[in-house]
């Protein structure tokens, strides 16, 4: 019965949103307050059905009711109750009835803090979200229903979530993720609402940056906390892989980073008003675009949901329909919107551009990387795979101007500044990390020249920044000092963990120490453990560092037995300064094992510096915040 | 460059992507042809699963065969299980099962749990044969005639509509050509 409901709160939440889409845009040509008003009544009451069919999906599968075929797939009776309820999101039907959900707190969270826009604004803003809305709905409703029943016709028993989505993570980085790629559909209802009304000034822009900045922060944390789960829990030790689906939550990531940066200048003095439109449309069609290769099945990864050719149909109509009628909306009223252009070639504005239009290429090429193959093999040139080699490659020409910018775009004033200045400005930051590359290069064991470029890089980011500062701070600057820091971090801590790690396969046998570099291990014990819904052989190693007291490390086999299938724990010892990494492969029939072993310094630097990116990005928040008060 | 040229340039970007996109998705719909299709079925031998014997190309000739690419790890196979333990009443066809990439035990755990339709499966642990077949991924299915010709190839699961729309029709044809063949 209960699913019966969830199913027409569904519904419901459909016609709701319909409601929203067409009621207050009669509102405003009539311009009756009380149809207006309805926006928000509808909005809210949409949330609250979605909310319900929610609660009943969880509820459902942590009652463990198998006639509900989504509960059927994703659970077992022994799964523990936390992954209960994250499968709702470990599947494609709840993690897009999840998705929905969203979408519509966000909406929701829009009629209700709208204070600075004018009302006819954001009533616009309503009746487009009313509309995305809409659709998403009817494609969860029409191709992946999470309330679909079940009768089979012989008993059956249920495999439950994959053992590999029985994780913490699994709680964390797909709400965190979904939270950051669904927000931008505030953005792009702006950039409509901006559109249609043929105008796009300071409040909007003031408007628009809080919610930008507040997806910007939860998809930065969601990407760290993918990468930091990808890492513990793949087995490879990698924090990036370059996977479709990873690059499919950085493209919007990078857009949304241009289009910060691009508002900055627009909300001073309406210029790059068009190069702002089109980024916000951008942010929201690239996590759109992120959505269909993921769910229609055309690109296969780590990520792959079940395949259903109809979901990718519907998903490229929602596509066609949003974005071909932005693009023409854009091509019709933008050419009838003008910028002032008040800078000159030397300031400010045009390192801001420059650095936009650098990542506008990033995303390019990341964009081709993802559709190339697609695209060879549609034309009958058969199959191939763009992988790692192919970004390390194309990624270093494009990173290397771009920081170099980043540390000339704060000591540089806006509209104008003169070469003098600069030159006398920019020749201690200059000098500083030259001197402080030379020595952390010395100190590091062996010689790279992509260590020294990184290093520089990193370095020459950091100085510079500091430099530019007048005390005291205010949020502004605040924030830009964290997230600029941050990126020079993640750019040292992958440069140094991509250069100096140290990795062996080998054999190991009981109580015989292996040597990876300073480090010894061995491997000292095994015993088996049972838990709730798997049993662990566990494999105990030991660590001794020169000068530095021994360390235990464990390393698991899991079996579920009611999953059938099996999982390799890595074993992880780490502190701050580096990780040691213990990933067991084949048991041989004489008890010794294939094991890999890694010693990655700084890789913890990577996420530390991500986190601290979305500090920099939650103060623009509050910022934001302030400045609406 | 005219003003509304270059307002134009994101409207043809946007057109030129969604049309990659479209290639793309006709290359994993289940219309998409097979370059076996008409031909005869390639040659491979495997062990059957769990057992000693080894089935081969062979024994799916003689027969009306329907081979289903399947593993216990894909979703979607559960999805089309029930059509395929009601085809599997038809005493005319055979069902043989290719079991894809998958680990022995999970596979016949998954079969005591919703039911064995097929009467041969041959485990591919490595893929191989299922790369000879042009295999994209689970479930596949090829309906293949008494001469060993593939004459039919569907990707994804069968659901009811592409059973009675496709696959009985197409059923009851051979049948009737071998009854007067």
């Amino acid at each position: 019965m209960l699913p019966e409901l969830g199913n027409f709160a569904v519904m419901l939440a459909f016609s709701l949103a319909l409601v929203q889409g067409t009621v207050p845009a009669i509102g405003l040509k009539r311009k009756s307050t009380s149809l207006i008003a309805i926006a928000s009544t509808a909005a809210l009451a949409q949330w609250l059905m979605l909310m319900i069919a929610f609660v009943i999906l969880i509820k459902s599968l942590v009652d463990n009711d198998i006639t509900v075929l989504y509960v059927l797939n994703q659970v077992n009776a022994s799964l523990p109750l936390l992954y209960r309820i994250g499968a709702a999101w470990g599947g494609h039907e709840g993690s897009l009835l999840f998705w929905c959900l969203l979408t519509s707190t966000w909406t929701l969270g829009f009629a209700l803090l709208r204070q600075r826009l004018k009302k006819h604004t954001s009533t616009y803003i309503l009746v487009v979200l009313g509309w995305l809305n809409a659709g998403y709905i009817l494609f969860l409703l029409t191709t992946s229903n999470p309330f679909v029943r079940f009768f089979p016709t012989v008993p059956i028993k249920p495999l439950g979530l994959t053992p590999v989505l029985q994780d913490p993570g699994l709680l964390f980085h797909p709400p965190l993720l979904y939270l950051g790629y669904v927000g931008f559909i505030v953005g792009f209802a702006f950039a409509i609402a901006a559109l249609i009304e043929g105008k796009l000034d300071k409040d909007w822009c003031l408007a628009l940056r809080p919610w930008i900045a507040l997806s910007w922060v939860l998809l930065t944390i969601g990407i760290v906390v993918g990468s930091w789960w990808a890492y513990r829990e793949l087995g490879w030790g990698g924090w990036w892989a370059w996977d479709p689906v990873e690059n499919a939550s950085l493209l919007p990531w990078l857009a949304a980073t241009a289009l910060l940066h691009s508002l900055f200048v627009s909300e001073i003095n309406g210029e790059f008003k068009g190069w702002t439109i089109l980024l916000t449309i951008l942010c929201f069609a690239l996590s759109l675009l992120g959505t269909f290769l993921v769910r229609s099945g055309v690109l296969v990864s780590v990520h792959t949901f079940a395949l259903d050719p109809k979901r990718g149909i519907f998903l490229l109509l929602i596509l066609a329909v949003i974005f071909v009628s932005a693009m023409l909306l854009y091509m019709l009223r933008m050419s009838r919107m003008t910028s002032p252009h008040y800078f000159k070639l030397l300031s400010k504005q045009t390192f801001l551009l420059l650095n936009t239009v650098i990542i506008l290429v990033a995303i390019m090429t990341i964009l081709l990387g993802t559709l190339y193959p697609i695209v060879l093999e549609s034309i009958g040139l058969g199959r191939i795979s763009v992988g790692a080699p192919y970004y390390n490659v194309v990624f270093i020409p494009i990173i290397v101007p771009l920081l170099l910018i980043m540390g000339l775009g704060p000591i540089t004033h806006y509209q104008q500044d003169a070469l003098s200045r600069l030159r006398n400005k920019l020749l201690p930051p200059l000098l500083i990390s030259l001197g402080v590359t030379t020595m952390v290069i010395y100190s590091l064991p062996g010689f790279h020249w992509m260590a020294l470029l990184g290093i520089f890089l990193a370095i020459w980011l950091i100085t510079s920044t500091a430099l530019s500062l007048r005390w005291p701070l205010n949020l502004r600057q605040t924030a830009m000092v964290l997230a600029h820091a941050g990126i020079a971090i993640v750019i040292l801590a992958i440069t140094i963990t991509s250069n100096y790690s140290i990795s062996r396969f080998v054999k190991i046998s009981a109580q015989e120490p292996v040597i990876l570099g300073q480090t010894h291990v061995t491997l000292t014990g095994q015993h088996s453990t049972h838990n709730a819904n798997f049993t662990a052989n566990i494999l105990q190693f030991s660590i001794s560092e020169t000068n530095k007291p021994t360390l235990t490390v464990n390393t698991a086999l899991r079996e579920y037995p009611d999953n059938q299938s099996s999982l390799m724990k890595p074993g992880i010892n780490y502190n701050f300064w580096r990780d040691i990494y213990i990933a067991i492969g084949n048991a041989y029939d004489d008890g010794s094992y294939a094991v890999r072993l890694y010693v990655k310094p700084f890789v913890r630097w990577i996420w530390l510096g991500g986190l601290l990116v979305a500090l920099g990005g939650l103060l623009t928040v509050i910022r934001g915040y302030r400045e609406d008060k | 460059m005219t003003a509304r040229f270059k307002y134009a340039i994101p409207l043809g970007v946007a057109i030129a992507i969604l049309l990659i996109l479209w290639m793309s998705l006709r290359l994993t719909p289940s219309q998409l042809p097979s370059p076996l299709l008409n031909k005869p079925l390639p040659d491979f031998k495997l062990k059957e699963l769990n057992e000693q014997q080894w089935v081969s190309s062979h024994d799916l000739t003689g027969h009306i065969t329907i081979l289903n690419i399947w593993a216990s790890w894909c979703e979607a196979c559960l999805a089309e299980h029930t059509q395929l333990l009601k085809l599997s009443q038809n005493k005319q066809i055979q069902i043989v099962g290719l079991n894809y990439k998958d680990n022995s035990t999970a596979a016949e755990h998954w079969l005591q749990n919703y039911g064995n339709p097929y009467s041969i499966i041959g485990f591919d642990h490595d893929g191989q044969v299922g790369f000879k077949l042009g295999v994209y991924g689970t479930p596949e299915t090829f309906i293949i005639d008494k001469q060993g010709i593939i004459r039919y190839k569907h990707i994804g699961p069968i659901d009811e509509a592409v059973y009675n729309k496709e696959i009985k029709p197409l059923i009851e044809q051979l049948t009737s050509e071998h009854d007067y063949g």
